[in-house]
């Protein structure tokens, strides 16, 4: 039995759908990260749990205990917000007690509870301080320390490093994923960047319209997508989607991308998944990650299937730590991830391989996987 | 083109204006028009100043506008502890302490059901919210005169029921008491400003805020009374101004409803020494009285002026 569980959760505000079916569970000490646009459900999700808002059917347990009919003080939850919603008029140390003071801890242990999360996050010299005097990051970490202090069975993040600037977010989700593995908490977190997500999640799950797309590890995630929204979705630079038709040649498959003013490419396929082979000579969407499209020196020495091709290359986009170049395959731009050093000039043909090991079908009428 | 020909266009009109640009003079035509106009309204100030340290003889023999050739103090004395308000020559201190018993708990009620209205409206909404909201925001535009006779009914009643009460339990509550009566109608007719104002201020006020307190377990009047109140105050400050300088300067439902008698409020009694007629009208008592009446209004707009115009900013511009 999982730690959290998440069973057939509905949200419906009048007759619109918010949440449609969520089931989701978390072992725990784990890190589930909610991620998906603007929209998706992935806040409203994240404030079912936490008890601010009412959910329209289904269950929600902790522990093995039900809690969605319960308030959120006695869920046994904690969250951070987006905003941080420090209490402007309470110190630093104030803030953080301020919920064992709502739940009549004594003052000494409270001070007690302060001094200790106030050391594990070096906050220690800004207790006596307000909110407005601090800074961004170290708003953040009050507000994680506000949350940490009450040891609870379950901690919630709202998108807490969207309000940072690119480098101290960087420092910040690597703090998180340190503060996650010292102290061993079970967190739901819920963010819009992927790379967030794949870099913090032992489990993600990817939302759209109120629908969970694909829940998983995030290799798993990475490697299989089930549809091309998660495809798409997840991973920078994206993956390319490229529209394109199967073949035979003998009795193997093969995948046609049509290239700019010259012959197609065909890729054999040494091995298909089964359901390829029901699409012969019909479209489809072949999907490559940009690291498995690059210099055939740079490419995966073990892979088993590498097609190499001529390609047209239109732009180069030097990384520093990779180079990324765009050609044209099937009508859309595609980006090949090569090493930084790799010798490209735009506007030449290069001959650039595909790992075929780890492309993906999927089919165009349904967007799903073709397996 | 244009770029080139601009500033030297500028430099032409500046040497034909001869020195004194058309910048200096707008300057001297705005700041006169100000300076014109503050003088209009200090003015009469100036002259209830001035004739209340000046005697009798002074007055009947001298300027208006002259200062006072020997300044003395006996006409505020005589106002604060002598002078005759009707039929009592008693002075007005009884009646400024009406004013004060009435304004202070009529203030604060009004100002703490604005707050929690406000609270309510905003971080609590229920189905209806909006129309309830309108309605007490419809409450602002009622005028005085059409409250007048419904409510003297009402405190009729009350009074009634007072007397009632003090037959069986002993006690009135204050019901029937004159002071309580306008502390009610102060306060019923002062819920729709207050309740304007928080709701207001507290319409920007980050809801994320709310939901921690909740996280943290507190309940609704302690996230009010720690979270709410403690970062309202510049609001706090509006509305508390706002209703003091009303229900202090009200004339109208205090001579409706407390007219006569002990509980006079201090407007009403005013307005009694002026129209005493026995002998000599006295102008630095009556002066005196009139200065007397405002100070409170003053003081408070000197002390929390600050916070006022802070505080009307406050909505305006984010952040």
């Amino acid at each position: 039995m999982a730690f959290l569980e998440i069973d057939g959760l509905k949200k419906r505000f009048g007759n619109v759908d918010i949440l449609k079916g969520i089931d989701v569970e978390l072992e725990k000490g784990g890190f589930l990260v909610l991620v998906g646009p603007s929209g998706c459900g992935k806040s409203t999700l994240l404030n079912t749990i936490a008890g601010l808002e009412q959910i329209t059917e289904g269950e929600i347990r902790v522990d093995g205990r039900a809690i969605n009919d319960l308030h959120p003080s006695k869920r046994d939850i904690a969250m951070v917000f987006q905003s941080y919603a420090l209490y402007p008029n309470m110190t630093v140390a104030g803030n953080i007690s301020f919920g064992m003071e709502m739940r009549g801890v004594p003052a000494d242990e409270r001070q007690k509870a302060i001094d200790k999360v106030a050391k594990v996050l070096q906050i220690g010299h800004l207790l006596q301080r307000k909110p407005s005097q601090l800074s961004g990051g170290q708003r953040q970490r009050v507000a994680m320390g506000r949350a940490l202090v009450r040891d609870p069975k379950l901690f919630l993040f709202d998108e807490p490093l969207s309000n940072l600037d690119a480098k101290l977010r960087v420092d910040m989700r690597i703090e998180i994923k340190r503060l996650h593995a010292t102290t061993g908490t079970t967190i739901v977190y819920v963010t819009h960047d992927q790379i967030e997500a794949m870099t913090l999640a032992t489990k993600i799950a990817v939302m759209r319209d109120g629908e969970v797309q694909q829940f998983g590890t995030p290799a798993e995630i990475y490697n299989n997508p089930t549809n091309l929204f998660v495809a798409d979705f997840m991973g920078s630079p994206a993956m390319n989607l490229i529209p394109a038709t199967i073949a035979t040649s003998g009795n193997a498959l093969s995948v046609v991308l049509q290239r700019e003013a010259r012959e197609p490419i065909t890729l054999p396929m040494a091995n298909a998944p089964a359901g390829l082979s029901a699409f012969q000579g019909k479209p489809i969407i072949f999907g490559v990650r940009p690291e498995a499209l690059t210099d055939p020196e740079g490419a995966e020495r073990n892979a088993s299937n590498i097609a190499t091709a001529d390609l047209h290359i239109e732009v180069v986009e030097p990384a520093g730590s990779d180079t990324f170049a765009v050609t044209n395959l099937g009508g859309k731009g595609v980006v090949a991830r090569l090493r930084a050093d790799a010798n490209i000039q735009p506007g030449t043909n290069t001959p650039l391989a595909f790992n075929l090991t780890k492309a993906v079908f999927f089919d165009p009428a349904t967007e799903n996987r073709i397996r | 083109m244009s770029a080139i020909a601009t500033p030297a266009r500028q430099t032409a009109s500046r040497q034909n204006s001869g020195g004194l640009s058309t910048k200096t003079i707008n300057r001297i035509v705005i700041y006169g028009l100000l300076a014109l106009f503050a003088l209009f309204y200090l003015m009469p100030l100036f002259v209830m100043l001035v004739t209340s340290f000046k005697t009798m003889d002074e007055i009947q023999n001298g300027n208006m506008l002259a200062l006072p050739k020997a300044p003395t103090f006996d006409p505020w004395l005589k106002a604060w502890g002598e002078t005759c308000v009707g039929l009592t020559c008693a002075g007005i201190k009884g009646y400024f302490w009406n004013s004060i018993k009435m304004v202070v708990p009529a203030v604060l009620i009004s100002t703490m059901l604005g707050a929690l209205n406000g609270y309510v409206l905003t971080k609590w909404r229920f189905r209806g919210a909006t129309l309830v909201f309108g309605l007490m925001l419809f409450a602002c535009f009622i005028p005085f005169q059409s409250v007048l006779l419904p409510m003297a009914t009402i405190l009729g009643s009350l009074g009634r029921f007072g007397v009632s009460l003090q037959n069986s339990v002993g006690t009135s509550f204050g019901l029937g008491n004159p002071t309580v009566n306008l502390v009610f109608v102060h306060v019923v007719y002062g819920i729709g400003f207050t309740t304007l104002f928080f709701r207001n201020y507290y319409e920007a006020f980050p809801n994320e805020l709310i939901k921690a307190a909740q996280v943290d377990g507190a309940s609704f009047f302690q996230i009010f009374r720690r979270i709410m109140l403690p970062n309202s105050m510049p609001i706090f400050v509006v509305t508390v101004i706002y209703q003091f300088t009303n229900i202090w300067n009200d004339f109208l439902f205090a001579s409706a409803y407390a007219g006569t008698g002990d509980a006079m409020p201090m407007t009403v009694a005013l307005n009694n020494v002026v129209n005493t007629s026995t002998g000599v009208v006295e102008y630095n008592v009556n002066m005196a009285a009139a200065m007397i009446a405002a100070l409170p209004t003053l003081i408070v707009y000197v002390v929390a002026g600050r916070y006022f115009v802070r505080g009307l900013m406050a909505g305006a511009v984010k952040g």
